[in-house]
């Protein structure tokens, strides 16, 4: 039974509006960013035969982002707030440790938009999309070793972003 | 192996990526090692603190252009589905297409095929309709009970938040042709729903796939059939799945 756009891929919204406000890092052009690619995603409908539809989806933002935005895809850019992320406090912390926790969640929020495009992208497809590196390297167009060494390289350079105040334990590293 | 090669495979290790032989091997060099043990508490800890930044949810009226989009989109393109319908006909013999056809229409679904696609639907609908809790709680001694009278069984129901998987609540859902109970983990930004119900037979199954970017899992368990459904990946999926197991 063929099932319809809406059913397969609107399910996929809130995925495709994280991953494309990464990228973009900011609202209006994550917006754009979304609509284009949903309309491009739309066209090419019929195509999608295997069922990782979220993956699918993905792979359309991103080649979308990187047809609409050459020069800026992989730059710095500039940092914009973020004020529709869904980072209501935890109820369950009182002020002081809402407050620290606010802080984190902010500061987590400027490393990674510093990280370089590829480093970042990679850590919000695994950490926060909880995408696997076979669903990731499809993605990215990029193999399975790559998606290994390029994740464990991201990690190390976040934690070097927020080092020294941000992390416990002693950096990775062996002479 | 050494400290360096066990090294580069710590971040596919805690993300459950290795071969399980592989997996073994760092397990077994991890126990005896405090430089690396270390070194993957450090890696966990930077996954803890990327899973602190801010997930993005799609603005309403976003999604709200999208929906309205379609439509037209739609007559565009059977408009041009038509055309080149009729430019094969033209051309070619048109017997392509009625080989296609036909093979469409004899595909029909299996019971178990039927079920998966409903557990996936549901799923979507109680994310999308917003109605995913009849019950609140992350105490299955609330959630359970809420169950009495509402059903003629009582699902078994147990947190998982050790295991890293928090119960979030229940509700009463329709899936099979019966009312049956869902409940509802979640594992960081993402929820993961189970459903539970008597099974008739005394078949045990056990099944995996993936339904529109969903991973689905269903087992036979106590004389009850469970089928559970989330975009988590299939590694997390079957971590929960074995937790929910125990």
């Amino acid at each position: 039974m063929p099932r319809s756009f809406e059913e397969v891929l609107l399910p996929h919204l809130d995925a495709a509006f994280n991953y494309a406000r990464w990228l973009t890092k900011n609202d209006a052009d994550a917006q754009d960013l979304v609509q284009d690619a949903y309309v491009r995603a739309l066209r090419f409908f019929s195509s999608l035969r295997g069922e990782d539809a979220r993956a699918w989806l993905l792979t359309i933002v991103r080649n979308t982002w990187y047809g609409r935005f050459p020069r800026r895809a992989g730059s710095g850019g500039t940092i914009v707030a973020g004020e529709d992320a869904d980072n209501r406090a935890d109820v369950s912390l009182d002020p002081e440790a809402q407050a620290i926790q606010q802080q984190t969640v902010e500061q987590v929020r400027r490393a990674l938009e510093t990280l370089p495009m590829d480093f970042r992208e990679v850590l919000v497809l695994r950490e926060l999309e909880g995408l696997s590196y076979k669903e990731i390297a499809a993605v990215v167009g990029i193999p399975l070793g790559t998606v290994m060494s390029r994740l464990a390289r991201a990690r190390e350079r976040l934690a070097g972003v927020l080092a020294p105040s941000e992390m416990s334990g002693e950096h990775r590293g062996l002479p | 192996m050494d400290c360096r090669e066990i090294e580069g495979l710590l971040d596919a290790y805690q993300d459950r990526e290795l071969e399980s032989a592989v997996s073994t091997s760092v397990r077994d060099h991890l126990d005896t090692c405090a430089a690396c043990h270390r070194r993957l508490a450090h890696v966990e800890s930077i996954g803890r603190m990327v899973r602190r930044a801010p997930y993005y949810q799609a603005p309403d009226a976003l999604r709200a252009r999208l929906m309205h989009a379609r439509p037209r989109s739609t007559a565009t393109s059977n408009l041009l589905a038509w055309a080149a319908a009729v430019v094969m006909v033209a051309s070619l013999t048109g017997s392509i297409l009625f080989v296609r056809s036909s093979a469409r229409a004899a595909r029909t679904l299996d019971p178990v095929d039927a079920v998966a696609q409903e557990v996936v639907s549901s799923h979507v609908r109680a994310l999308m309709g917003e109605h995913l809790f009849d019950v609140r709680s992350t105490d299955q001694h609330t959630v359970k009970p809420w169950f009495l009278g509402k059903l003629d069984y009582s699902p078994p129901v147990s947190d998982l938040a050790q295991a890293g998987f928090p119960l979030t609540g229940g509700r009463l859902d329709y899936v099979a042709g019966r009312p049956v109970a869902a409940l509802v983990y979640a594992r960081g930004q993402h929820t993961i729903n189970v459903f539970v119900w008597p099974e008739a037979s005394d078949a045990i199954s056990s099944d995996a796939r993936a339904i529109r970017g969903f991973h689905v899992r269903h087992w036979t368990l106590g004389g009850m059939s469970y089928w559970a459904v989330s975009d988590v990946n299939d590694a997390e999926l079957d971590q929960f799945v074995h937790a929910l197991q125990q």
